[in-house]
């Protein structure tokens, strides 16, 4: 019951879902439909159901969960090599974003049995009995498990996450202590895959104008860095009922981080940093 | 989609730009729930010891001058965290313009019942 | 040549629809205890109310008073009254855990896990202790 990191997948289950009605809040276009079901192929002795969320862009028709029996023998461990494998050998329409299979670019990110995580390193043993795989929470669907994440890069690009100082360029580099060095350790490392943003309540509601984990803890590494010069512009930025303060520390995006980096604290340090300047 | 938004996204995110500021709300939040902790304990421990106690009894405690004074500042920092919070649940959940609304009848109802509360202690400390 | 419009842009026959949240995330300690915390903190709002119903009854004489005292006393009183002194340490215990992580401490997931039990069990311990005292108290 105790979870010591990120990566730990929860043994037990006291509740799969909040108590809201299956089609709360939803639009009428983004109900989910019952799909179709994909039998395994035959002679498949170690088989997996997954149910994954689909959306075809092209038809008329709302979303829809699928279900596919996968042979487990013929695909590697994670769940990423579980859909790479329905694509290959069962449905090819099936979308989705990958690149580097190894948990360094972002692109798998999705929400696997209710909580988000990237695809290419979560076991297939790690999932239910009937694995869920939906995209990322709270986006708008391009196409099947493929969001759309323009306004979080957006509101990334807001907090200009780029060195700001009016020193001119030293000759060599801008010099900078293993200390002050050590400040930016567990927070240069993001690879904005936006699983923490995509799983903050309070950034569902108010997402338009909080921004949210993943700038958020951005806007932090920029802050610790002992070579920006540019504190006051950034916290100015940052300085707002909306865009910082909706935070109210829930905490859903240092459990889910599957970097295992910590936005939550990222974020007590800039109400910190606010608070320092004010007194 | 009755009004087209043709906003760039990096528009869309900005907004109307920075409030610069937000940060006295939550000071203001910590430093009232900093109060409530002795505050609410020294009540409830009150109401317990006098579990039982009858109506003479209970208002020759009221009057004393440590518990009323204490009863003020409960009542002074009790309904301050609770305009603070209710203002941002309201924020939170409302978006339409009854938002503006709903937040000035919070202040405006904790201010009223904080006074409420303090006359009505006062008038025990003073009359009986 | 003119610059690509945005993937969001509203061009595609219709809009795009929005990935479940709340219907599918799944409910973990973090987010359970956070709403829990503003639930009880909402009861609290009212109980609040109560509070200055209460004390104006005390200051209106002892036959207001003792006509709110019977409501209190009543059994159903006695079940809200209950409910209350669980939302209150819910949200004391909570409010705590709340200030330590605003001075940057406790923020380790196992620090928060350990943190968060540690609101459940004091909780309900806490009630427990409040309610057996006050009627071996009360007689």
């Amino acid at each position: 019951m105790i979870i010591e990191s990120s990566n730990q997948v929860p043994r037990v289950t006291l509740l799969k879902r909040f108590p809201v009605p299956r089609n709360f809040k939803v639009t009428p276009q983004s109900r989910i439909e019952k799909g179709r079901k994909w039998a395994a192929p035959a002679g498949a002795s170690r088989t997996k159901t997954f149910e994954i969320y689909r959306y075809d862009p092209e038809s008329e028709a709302n979303p829809r969960i699928d279900l596919f029996e996968v042979d487990l023998d013929d695909c590697g461990p994670m769940v990423l090599d579980a859909l790479i494998w329905i694509k290959n050998k069962v449905d090819s329409t099936l979308a989705f974003r990958r690149s580097c299979r190894e948990g360094v670019c972002g692109s798998c990110a999705m929400n696997m049995d209710g909580t988000n995580w990237l695809a290419c390193t979560r076991f297939i043993s790690d999932m239910s009995k009937t694995a869920t795989i939906y995209p990322l929470a709270n986006l708008p669907i391009i196409k099947d498990l493929v969001p759309d994440t323009t306004h979080l890069f957006a509101q990334y690009e807001m907090i200009e996450p780029w060195l700001h100082a009016e020193t001119p360029t030293p000759e060599k580099e801008r010099l900078q202590s293993p200390q002050e060095r050590s400040n930016l350790d567990g927070y240069y490392e993001c690879i904005l895959c936006f699983c923490c943003t995509s799983g903050c309540p309070s950034h569902w509601w108010n997402g338009d104008r909080f921004l949210g984990p993943a700038a958020l803890l951005q806007a932090w590494r920029w802050l610790a860095d002992s070579r920006d010069e540019a504190k006051e512009e950034r916290l100015d930025t940052l300085e707002d009922p909306f865009r910082l303060y909706r935070c109210h520390t829930i905490l859903n995006c240092t459990r889910t981080c599957p970097k295992g980096l910590n936005p939550g604290k990222a974020i007590a340090e800039i109400k910190k940093m606010v608070i320092e300047r004010e007194a | 989609m009755a009004s087209k938004d043709r906003r760039s996204p990096l528009a869309r995110a900005r907004g109307l730009g920075s409030a610069r500021g937000g940060v006295n709300h939550w000071w203001a939040e910590r430093v009232s729930a900093i109060a409530l902790v002795p505050l609410t304990l020294w009540f409830l421990g009150s109401i317990i010891a006098h579990a039982g106690s009858d109506y003479a009894a209970f208002i020759g405690w009221l009057k004393t001058p440590l518990a009323s004074i204490s009863m003020v500042l409960l009542l002074l920092a009790l309904f301050h965290h609770t305009a603070l919070g209710l203002q941002v649940v309201i924020e939170d959940y409302v978006h339409s313009s009854a938002k503006f609304g709903a937040v000035i009848m919070v202040r405006l109802g904790c201010i009223a019942l904080a006074s409420a509360g303090i006359t009505a202690v006062l008038r025990i400390a003073f009359s009986w | 040549m003119d610059p690509k419009p945005p993937i969001s842009d509203m061009t595609v026959a219709r809009p795009r629809p929005l990935s479940p949240n709340i219907q599918i995330y799944r409910p973990q300690l973090t987010s359970v205890l956070s709403i829990a915390n503003r639930i009880t903190g909402v009861m609290l709002s009212l109980g609040a109310v109560g509070l200055v119903i209460w004390l104006t009854a005390a200051a209106m004489g002892p036959r207001v008073y003792g006509e709110v005292h019977a409501v209190i006393a009543s059994w159903g009183g006695r079940i809200i009254l209950f409910g209350f002194t669980f939302a209150f340490f819910m949200h004391l215990c909570g409010g705590i855990r709340h200030l330590v992580w605003d001075t940057v401490h406790g923020f380790e997931l196992r620090w928060i896990y350990i943190s968060g039990w540690a609101v459940v069990v004091g909780s309900i311990a806490l009630t427990w202790v409040t309610w057996t005292v006050s009627l071996l108290l009360a007689g």
